[in-house]
């Protein structure tokens, strides 16, 4: 589905990603642990198409296209999803005005129907309910005022109404309660675990790991994967931290 | 053309300074063109079509405006709007069918003064639209007695030209006044008030937002004179330059030595869409009492980069995205209009004005 290889990329002239390939297959879930600043977060807004970020070598197809060619709207209605380390507040755009934005784009991308505004609530309720995430924050200006915890269920309830290909979760297990781990963790599998999709699921902790069972696990250090494995690897890495074995 | 030919001030005067006179000498030498379609909300209630500033019988239904002589104001602008004009006049307690007045214009310029006077209790509601081209000037004189309430909304619609509006308005004990304007047209504008909080307890609200794109230049100068305790006024302006054009604004309260407990509020807001426009914003505090609570802003910035891209990742395009953005941030203008029509019609004005320039 996903195949990044030899993937070189820059932001204001620094040097960030330095040669890092990663195939990912349909039906799979591959975590990526990584020390701070190795370049976790820039992977995956080189994926989603972040201006700034500058690919100097190397390439990136998803489902055989060249994803590096598309604008990041295209990206989206190709199916990719970006759920951000840090989601950004949109003073003045309720919650369900972006998301149905979001949506009906994305459709409209494809050459679907947009859907009506009765039918998307339906959806966007389900969705919240299944998240855990409170009703009168659909109405709230996006991530305005939201808990670090809420803000991230909240990109969940994204990813639950777009219904993504493929999706990158930047540290989505940051800022939840051990509770809202959970929620979090049965929305990712309910959400993405099927034959036809895949992720790459970002994070520091095991306890994610736990909810959300990776196939593959692998080391990102100094911009590029320096070693992979199973998920026994997670375990490893908790017990010896990186410096070991990442080097 | 020059300056002397119009007799207006000099931008060397403070209150002009941003004075877009170059585009009202050459909106009013604009040659005429043929009238556009005139545009009327679906409301019940009195409608009056101006063509070059002369009532259009034909296509106006009056109901309870008169016409009238009227005289300006002393002012540069006020002072040209003289002779027949357009009155509302309204008992105490009476309440009317909003009023919608079109102003059409064919080129060249064209003056017209008009009052607003409501008795004590009495309300109403006024929807102004400019469309065609030239130079429209306008002078209106307010007057709301005890608790009379006038809610005012004022669209600017013309491709080309220049509307001026000269505003004197006199607001009575407990009385509201709510104004806001919309300019998403290609004309030039100059919006120029002088509101009297006349009575204990006044309320005004007066603000809106002001689109430019290409070369155009629009502002407002507006002072607002709290010369009685208790009252409130509350001035929300944003503004939205792209391209090389301009938005001024310039928001003047005054408290006087015993009007106390004044509550003033200032938010002056504006966006550039591109690097080459510009916002002026000159927010004025001059008080007098010692018991006020007067707040103001003033912010000039542009589209949060990160907003656009996290839309974008979620399937927006781009400028779609940037459409979102400018209509939230000049939402809080528009909010208050209080008739959903109304509203709904600035807002498709704005979405407009948004399509074509983004
Ligand atoms: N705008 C920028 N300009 C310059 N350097 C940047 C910029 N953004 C990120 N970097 C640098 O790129 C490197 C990788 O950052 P990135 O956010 O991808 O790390 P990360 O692996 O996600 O770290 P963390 O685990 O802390 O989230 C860091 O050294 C960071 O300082
Ligand atoms: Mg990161």
């Amino acid at each position: 589905m996903l195949k990044i290889e030899d993937l070189h990329a820059e932001i204001d002239g620094k040097p960030i990603l330095k040669g890092l390939t990663l195939s990912v297959n349909a039906g799979e879930v591959h975590a990526i642990m990584g020390p701070n600043g190795a370049g976790k977060s820039t992977l995956g807004y080189v994926l989603g198409g972040r201006p700034g970020y500058e690919v100097t070598e190397g390439s990136v197809t998803f489902d055989g296209q060249d994803l590096l060619e598309l604008e990041p709207h295209e990206r989206a209605a190709a199916g990719v999803f970006l759920g951000f380390q840090y989601p950004v507040e949109i003073p003045g755009v309720s919650n369900v005005q972006f998301l149905r934005e979001s949506l009906n784009a994305q459709r409209a991308g494809r050459g679907e129907k947009p859907l009506s505004g009765a039918e998307f609530l339906k959806l966007a309720r389900s969705q919240a309910d299944a998240l855990g995430l409170d009703q009168e924050m659909l109405k709230r200006p996006v991530n305005v005022g939201f808990s670090g915890g809420e803000k991230k269920r909240n990109e969940m309830v994204q990813m639950g109404i777009i219904d993504p290909k493929f999706a990158i979760l930047d540290e989505t297990d940051s800022g939840l309660d051990i509770d809202a781990l959970r929620i979090v963790g049965d929305g990712i599998n309910r959400i993405m675990r099927q034959p036809t999709k895949a992720v790459l699921l970002i994070t520091h902790y095991q306890r994610l790991l736990d909810y959300v069972k990776p196939d593959f696990v692998h080391v990102l250090a100094d911009g590029r994967i320096t070693r992979s494995g199973g998920a026994e690897l997670a375990h490893q890495l908790e017990r010896e931290g990186y410096a070991e074995i990442a080097a | 053309m020059s300056d002397a030919v119009l007799d207006l001030p000099s931008t060397r005067e403070e209150a002009w300074r941003w004075a877009d006179l170059g585009g009202l000498a050459a909106a009013a030498a604009l040659a005429p063109i043929a009238a556009p379609e005139a545009d009327f909300l679906d409301l019940p209630g009195a409608k009056l079509l101006f063509l070059d500033g002369k009532l259009d019988e034909a296509r106006s239904d009056l109901h309870r405006v008169t016409l009238i002589e009227l005289g300006g104001d002393e002012h540069a602008l006020g002072r040209r709007a003289t002779g027949t004009g357009w009155s509302l006049r309204l008992d105490a307690q009476a309440v009317t069918h909003p009023v919608q007045i079109v102003h059409v214009a064919t080129g060249r310029e064209n003056h017209l003064p008009s009052e607003i006077v409501l008795a004590d209790d009495a309300a109403a509601e006024i929807v102004e639209t400019f469309v065609g081209a030239g130079w429209q000037n306008r002078f209106t004189r307010t007057q709301l007695g005890k608790g009379a309430r006038l809610m005012r909304s004022v669209r600017l619609l013309q491709p080309a030209g220049f509307v001026s509006l000269r505003e004197a308005a006199q607001v009575g004990e407990a009385a509201s006044l709510i104004t806001v304007f919309l300019g998403a047209g290609g004309q030039g504008s100059r919006i120029d008030a002088q509101l009297t909080m006349a009575g204990e307890g006044a309320f005004v609200e007066y603000g809106g937002a002001l689109l430019t794109s290409a070369e155009q230049k629009q502002e407002c100068a507006v002072r607002v004179n709290h010369a009685q305790p208790n009252g409130a006024s509350r001035q929300v302006w944003r503004a939205v330059a792209a391209d090389r054009s301009a938005v001024s604004l310039a928001a003047a309260v005054e408290v006087a030595r015993h009007a106390q407990k004044t509550d003033g509020e200032q938010s002056l807001r504006g966006l550039l869409l591109d690097r080459t426009a510009t916002v002026n914003l000159k927010p004025e505090l001059e008080i007098f009492a010692d018991d006020v609570k007067c707040a103001h802003g003033a912010t000039v910035g542009e589209l949060d980069q990160r907003a656009l891209f996290y839309m974008q990742s979620r399937g927006i395009p781009r400028t779609r995205a940037q459409a979102i953005l400018t209509r939230a941030f000049v939402a809080d203008a528009l909010e208050r209009i209080g008739d959903e029509t109304v509203r709904k019609g600035f807002e498709a004005d704005a979405d407009a004005w948004l399509d074509a320039a983004l």
